[in-house]
């Protein structure tokens, strides 16, 4: 059983529950636990605003509850990336995915700015038109080859998974992880926060390798 | 049947299509959220198609993702239009609230409703209710109505692990799964209908 992501050192299969861990899966889940970690123990930065041709600066005054809710947020979004990382089970991926896209809402949409308000809302769009290909691709997986399971996959005897499946899989993942978008939305980074901001980029970097893997297995 | 699956997948693309043309013709916010929600309604045809026991386990995820999103863009665009809340009290209409005919139409849905039994049954007699709650304005003590929720839920847990453990009496659980589910969602739905700015203390 050689595939894309190394063979598995270790399955759990569990009903529906599929774990399982490549070396590639298991390098994806450490970097997702060391950045939650990195969250949960980090103290948060306050931004410092300088005056363009001058030596004024200011730092912003963030709230300790905006802040606990942001810390709350990176830390869910850490949880779902680390589920996207080792399941075997391509609907469970989906879900995961889609938690990964809410949770990136949240962590922008707490700050109190209007522009970073207005910029959380257009992306929390464009995660939700992203649910629809997502789910339709692991609908399509399931009626082509009848099995989401990766571990299926990997054995390569079933059919040939349909092209149209892959695309809306990756459109979705696409979305949901803002991985091409966010470069136009450059209010979301204005957020202040220091390290629950770099979850939102890490989770979307970590969903499109993981979603690589996929597309490449069957 | 991968014939007809395919000519489905065409009506939902269709209709996914035009919708997405309709957002890219609007300008305002909320009518985009609106729009996409069609969509993604629309969207769940996809795995309802599969036509499966297993597409009816995954439409109940996809549809709490959706309705999730759905539920965290609405809060943000609140936020981000500065709207407060306005306690609603009823339709406040006169004909609704003087007339029979919410008392008539909520009294077939329940009875509908608990003879469908189960997760529908609730959501049918759910939506009786909350028609009823809706069109007459008088307000009730919810804590009680929360507390039977809460106790029809340890109902339909309690049957589930009788299903784990003791199968032999299967069809006590199935019953008491089937009564436990009517009278959660049921109770779920006409919370739903009347807590729109309470303020919970």
């Amino acid at each position: 059983m050689i595939n894309i992501g190394g063979i598995p050192y270790y399955i759990l299969e569990f009903g529906d529950e599929l774990v399982y861990f490549t070396p590639y899966t298991l390098t994806l889940f450490l970097l997702a636990l060391t950045f939650t970690v990195l969250v949960i123990i980090s103290r948060p930065e306050k931004q410092v605003d300088i005056a363009f041709g001058g030596d004024a600066y200011r730092t912003k005054e963030i709230s300790l509850s905006e802040m606990r809710f942001r810390r709350f947020m990176a830390i869910a979004c850490g949880l779902a990336s680390m589920g996207a990382m080792v399941t075997g089970d391509i609907f469970n991926f989906a879900l995961f995915t889609a938690m990964v896209g809410i949770t990136n809402v949240g962590i922008v949409a707490a700050v109190k700015s209007p522009h970073v308000q207005d910029a959380a809302y257009q992306y929390g769009l464009v995660a939700l038109a992203a649910t629809i290909p997502l789910f339709a691709g692991a609908a399509v997986y399931a009626a082509a080859i009848g099995s989401l399971s990766m571990i299926e996959l990997m054995k390569g005897t079933l059919p040939a998974v349909p092209l149209i499946a892959k695309v809306m899989l990756v459109i979705g993942v696409v979305g949901e992880g803002m991985a091409p978008f966010y470069a136009a939305k450059a209010e979301m980074f204005r957020a202040p926060g220091a390290p629950y901001v770099i979850m939102c980029s890490l989770s979307s970097l970590l969903i499109f390798l993981r979603v690589v893997e996929i597309v490449m297995l069957g | 049947m991968w014939g007809q699956y395919s000519y489905g997948l065409f009506v939902v693309m269709a209709a996914a299509v035009i919708a997405f043309f309709a957002l890219s013709k609007e300008r305002d916010d909320l009518h985009k959220l609106l729009l996409l929600d069609l969509v993604e309604i629309v969207g769940l045809g996809v795995i309802a198609l599969l036509g499966t026991d297993l597409a009816e386990a995954l439409i109940l995820p996809g549809l709490t993702v959706g309705i999730a999103e759905l539920l965290a863009l609405s809060q943000i665009y609140c936020t981000k239009e500065g709207i407060r809340d306005i306690p609603v009290r009823g339709l406040n209409i006169e004909v609704i609230a003087k007339a029979d005919a919410p008392l008539i139409i909520s009294l077939f849905l329940v009875v509908y409703g608990m003879i469908l039994s189960g997760f529908t049954g609730g959501a049918v007699a759910g939506l009786g209710l909350v028609i009823l709650f809706i069109s007459r304005s008088y307000r009730e003590d919810l804590n009680l109505l929360e507390m039977a929720s809460g106790i029809s839920w340890a109902l339909w847990i309690f049957a589930f692990f009788v299903f784990m453990f003791l199968p032999q009496y299967w069809f006590v659980a199935l019953m008491g799964a089937a009564i436990g589910i009517l009278l959660k969602v049921t109770v779920k739905m006409s919370l739903v209908g009347t807590m729109w700015g309470e303020q919970h203390d």
